[in-house]
């Protein structure tokens, strides 16, 4: 029996989609049977973000309707052969799902699969409720601002109130160079107010814009450090005990000098 | 919370409505409705009492009174008479002229308490007739209103309305006090703008017609703040 996580935040462009494609490439390069659902239905991108758009015949809509058969619907991805990705639907929007749908769907795929990552759309409405109705574990994406901190933990209220407890942290696109300088919030602020477990810490970093337009997931970087951030997640979710990753700015020449002289 | 001719009141066996009888019953129905549209936002789902001295009513002014109320969300619960009034005052204040010290005594000390054993995150709201205890934060984007105190045994960060029926010997107190927004009867306050340090357990009361803040008295060296370790 496999297990559903889904993927979740509250407030859009945070990095859902490309947490949800990191992580399950990251298990799938592990060996994993693996399965990525993309429920923002209406504005999908999950697939375009896996460099699987040209590939899609049916999907979720075609599935919960009954159009088409589960097996038929999910793509197998161009890295691995063990990895498959449910794109959701372009033309409808999120009415064109229930959550007695999504779950009946999870059950099915936790048949099949190791893991399934659930690609959750922005917001507490029904694509919310859809994205969280049949899953295990939820994990929480935010970005060290106060908006997004706000939203996350708007939705872990949510989640606890379905009785998905305990939900895990990622904070994404962390600039460790502005922490220091005081001039963005630092991961304790963060904890504080949220108080739940954190799950990994993700470095705002340029090839990730450079991955995500190719299609191809920084987890598979192996010179990238949010994909190296990914591959330590990745790891956690497997239940290992991984150390965060040390996101101390080098000193440069300039700032030994400048310790040297007791200048800090 | 009062109006010239209506006020409403906290007592030991609930809120009580007060009319003035002097007023016609024309101009007393107008006044009501005046000060519920303002007064039930806090008040939804309460249940009243009407008092209105040595006044005897209609059955059809009754029924009418008891429509508005409704209109309102308001559940009226019956009428009180001069002798129960009485009574109930004297009852309500029996030490009255006695000597108090500190801020306790001074506040409402007893009363309905509603006990929250959990965080409550943004979107969260509770409204309780009594006091509420927050075992855990409260985080920017809940609130919690309640006619009487309002203790939170963690960081208070989203909006509190104690005394929300009016009542302006109500208390707000937190282990970090630090709302949004903090309000007390008809008085309204926020947070500064620049970053609260933590000082030790708060709080807030209205003193000579001020929210005012204040630091528990107590043994502050006995435990550590959170923040420093």
């Amino acid at each position: 029996m496999g297990e559903v996580i889904v993927v979740t935040s509250g407030k859009g462009g945070v990095g859902k989609t490309t947490t949800s494609a990191n992580i399950g490439t990251g298990l799938a390069a592990e060996g994993y049977k693996v399965a990525l659902v993309d429920t923002d239905i209406g504005l999908r991108n999950l697939d375009v973000v896996m460099g699987l758009e040209n590939r899609i015949v049916y999907d979720l809509v075609d599935v919960t309707s009954g159009n088409c058969r589960l097996k038929q619907s999910l793509i197998r991805d161009k890295r691995f052969e063990n990895l498959f990705l449910l794109p959701a639907a372009q033309t409808k929007d999120k009415s064109a799902v229930n959550p007695d749908q999504m779950r009946a769907l999870c059950l099915e795929l936790r048949e099949e699969f190791d893991y399934t990552i659930i690609d959750c759309p922005a917001g507490i409405e029904q694509g919310f409720r859809n994205a969280i109705a049949g899953a295990d574990r939820a994990i929480v994406v935010t970005t060290p601002e106060i908006s997004a901190v706000r939203d996350a933990d708007r939705i872990i209220g949510l989640l606890e109130a379905s009785e998905l407890n305990d939900p895990k942290l990622i904070i994404n696109r962390i600039r460790p160079d502005m922490v220091k300088r005081g001039d963005m919030m630092d991961i304790s602020d963060i904890i504080d107010i949220l108080a739940v477990e954190l799950m990994g810490i993700v470095p705002d970093d340029e090839s990730i814009v450079i991955s995500t337009n190719k299609g191809e997931p920084a987890v598979m970087d192996k010179a990238s450090k949010a994909g190296e951030a990914y591959r330590r997640i990745t790891r956690r979710i497997r239940g290992e005990d991984v150390t965060f990753m040390n996101l101390d700015v080098p000193e440069g020449f300039l700032g030994k000098f400048k310790k040297l002289l007791g200048m800090r | 919370m009062r109006t010239q001719h209506v006020a409403l009141k906290g007592t030991r066996e609930g809120l009580v409505l007060y009319f003035d009888p002097r007023l016609d019953f024309k101009d007393l129905v107008d006044e009501i409705k005046k000060y519920l549209t303002v007064a039930a936002p806090f008040l939804h789902g309460a249940v009243v009492r009407c008092y209105g001295e040595e006044e005897d009513y209609s059955a059809e002014q009754r029924d009418i009174l008891a429509a508005i109320l409704e209109q309102f969300g308001l559940q009226l619960a019956g009428w009180l008479t001069f002798a129960d009034h009485s009574v109930a005052e004297k009852q309500l204040r029996p030490d009255a002229g006695s000597k108090k010290e500190g801020h306790w005594e001074e506040g409402i000390t007893e009363g309905n308490c509603l006990i929250v054993e959990r965080t409550m995150r943004s979107g969260k709201s509770i409204s309780f007739d009594g006091h509420v205890v927050i075992m855990g934060d409260v985080n920017p984007g809940a609130e919690i209103i309640a006619s009487g105190n309002i203790i939170v045994l963690g960081a208070l960060r989203g909006v509190a309305h104690a005394g929300a029926a009016g009542n302006r010997k109500a208390l707000v107190t937190a282990y970090y006090l630090n709302p949004t927004q903090l309000r007390i009867a008809e008085f309204v306050t926020r947070a500064p703008d620049e970053e609260v340090v933590w000082r030790g357990p708060e709080t807030a009361k209205i003193s000579d017609n001020k929210l005012v803040v204040e630091r528990m008295i107590m043994n502050v060296n006995r435990g550590k703040s959170p923040h420093n370790q």
